[in-house]
């Protein structure tokens, strides 16, 4: 394993740095760190290959789905199905963020914080529950499905966000008073521009509840295909490797996504990177 | 803790005492009271008939001390001077100018600088002392202009880019100072300056106070502190804060200003080698012996 992390990372760990790795809080340097990816790697992959447990397809019966799935065309191909999802994931995500920060940001006026502890309280209710009032107000397809991802991530952002906000020291308000900033003046730069960054954050996390939430959404919608819709028809037919295959889909996504997240913060925020560093 | 509303209709804006002196008061704080309601109803005085007055030294530095043992209330009075709290009793006035009536004090005419020095952390130094002058209605150009000429002064220029994440606690207190300076207001407070610094660095900032207030002679420093060395050292007046003792020795609730020190009259003020002068150890040990152990 360290030869392969030399040849990817160069050089040679200094000495104690593997004892860094098992101590508390301790620093093992970069170069340990990528070993330690490359070794729970290994273990994972040995304990996938050499399971007990006949539930779980072997890596190589993954694979060969993956690649007979991409080969498929229309409306049962990998390419079109995950375009549904990832564009109903987006499309959520954006509605829910505007809708969750203007309800987070409200709750700093009294009037309207029992409306957000009623939103944040909504997120122990499964968003299935309300699928009668969602075909009421909307068409069945995409419009349902994009509320019903709306609504639910939204419960679970709105307490983030309301949580980040209420998290702001009230110092940061005073200097902004005794600098003479107005009511309005103060919201804008201690609320909304100081906890931009963390926003992000919110975001990133949430998105991940999102994809959780798309699978149960394109069960019940499975008009137009999707990722969700399509790990249940194949584990009705108990096509296991397709529906791990899927999993994998959906993880890799989310690892992008979340690595998405962390260049617009660094972009647009420049002072995290420093933060974070510090 | 809730705060009971001020019921005091008596302090009005007027003529104030002493007006006609050679040295107008700037800024007075009178018969102020401050209790917090606790939770089992009771109210907990932390300031009883608190007043003192703070007047113009034409054409010289000025830096006053407010100077108490912990848990004195100097805190309260601080957000109180600066309009941050409310007092349940009594008013703060603030005369702006020679010939200007004073009125009620409201948050933002005092500057603070808060103890951890806080800043807003997503913009640079320069921004930070360009952004609240510009909300406060300065023109961006005056207020770039008067930023670096600020930098420079405190030799900060080299870190005008930097963000306040990068800074010392030496440098984070300077910004945080400028930040103040940039605003215009007579009257700047600063909240326990010298708190967990060692002794090296208090003198560090008391240079540092004692050259801003050099420099700035129109802002007059008010210093909240334990400290009765540096409080000496850089003040020409020292209130001392504290609480009277009943019979038994015990704290009476409500702490007020129990002495004022006035060292300019003393000679102790203005003078480079103070802690030379045997006068000022007199008073250092009369407040360290005598009157703290009081308070």
């Amino acid at each position: 394993m360290a030869t392969a992390a030399s040849k990817i990372f160069g050089g040679q760990p200094p000495k104690g740095a593997y004892l860094q790795a098992v101590r508390l809080i301790g620093n093992p340097g970069a170069f340990v760190r990528a070993n330690l990816i490359l070794i729970w790697l290994a273990l994972f992959v040995l304990v996938w290959i050499f399971n007990p447990i006949k539930a779980m397809p072997y890596p190589s019966e993954i694979w060969q789905t993956l690649g007979e799935m991409w080969r498929l065309q229309g409306s049962q191909g990998l390419v079109y199905n995950t375009y549904v999802t990832l564009k109903l994931n987006v499309v959520g995500l954006l509605y829910a963020t505007i809708i969750s920060l203007v309800i987070a940001y409200l709750s700093v006026v009294p009037l309207f914080q029992p409306f957000n502890k009623t939103v944040q309280w909504l997120r122990y209710i499964p968003i299935v529950g309300f699928n009668l009032v969602f075909l009421t107000l909307f068409t069945i397809g995409w419009p349902m499905k994009v509320a019903m991802l709306t609504v639910g991530m939204s419960f679970f952002l709105v307490t983030s966000m309301t949580g980040v906000i209420a998290s702001i020291p009230p110092l940061k308000f005073e200097l902004a008073r005794v600098l003479g900033y107005s009511d309005w003046q103060t919201f804008y730069r201690v609320i909304v521009r100081g906890t931009a960054p963390q926003m992000i954050d919110m975001i990133a996390q949430n998105a991940a509840i999102g994809w959780v939430m798309i699978t149960a959404i394109e069960t019940y919608n499975r008009t137009e295909g999707g990722i969700g819709s399509q790990i249940y028809a194949y584990s009705s037919i108990n096509n296991l490797p397709a529906v791990y295959a899927y999993l994998i889909v959906i993880g890799v996504i989310a690892i992008l996504e979340d690595w998405l997240f962390v260049l617009l913060k660094r972009a647009l925020f420049p002072y995290t990177t420093v933060a974070e560093r510090a | 803790m809730a705060e009971p509303e001020n019921d005091d209709t008596s302090c009005q804006p007027g003529p104030l005492a002493g007006a006609a002196e050679l040295h107008e008061p700037l800024l007075v704080v009178e018969k102020l009271d401050k209790g917090f309601r606790l939770n089992d109803g009771s109210t907990l005085l932390v300031l009883k008939d608190f007043s003192l007055t703070i007047r113009d030294i034409k054409d010289k530095p000025q830096i006053v001390s407010l100077l108490g043992p912990s848990g004195s209330g100097k805190t309260t009075a601080l957000r109180i001077i600066a309009g941050l709290d409310e007092p349940t009793a009594g008013c703060v006035l603030l005369t702006e100018g020679a010939g200007k009536p004073p009125r009620p004090v409201r948050v933002g005419d005092v500057g603070v600088v808060f103890q951890r020095y806080p800043l807003f952390e997503d913009l640079n130094v320069f921004n930070n002392l360009i952004e609240p002058a510009v909300r406060s209605g300065m023109s961006r150009q005056a207020a770039k202009d008067k930023a670096a000429q600020l930098l420079d002064e405190f030799d900060m220029l080299k870190q005008g880019l930097a963000w306040p994440m990068q800074l010392s606690g030496g440098q984070r207190q300077r910004v945080a100072i400028l930040q103040q300076l940039m605003q215009d207001r007579h009257f700047i407070i600063l909240d326990e300056p010298f708190s967990g610094l060692d002794p090296v660095n208090i003198m560090n900032v008391i240079e540092l106070l004692t050259r801003t207030a050099n420099m700035h002679t129109l802002n007059s420093f008010i210093i909240i502190t334990h400290d009765v060395t540096s409080a000496l050292i850089i003040s020409d007046h020292v209130f001392l804060l504290g609480r009277e003792r009943d019979a038994k020795g015990q704290p009476i609730p409500g702490a007020r200003v129990m002495k004022e020190y006035d060292l300019i009259a003393e000679g102790l003020a203005y003078h480079p080698e103070v802690e030379d002068l045997p006068r000022f150890s007199e008073i250092r040990k009369e407040i360290k012996l005598v009157e703290f152990p009081k308070l």
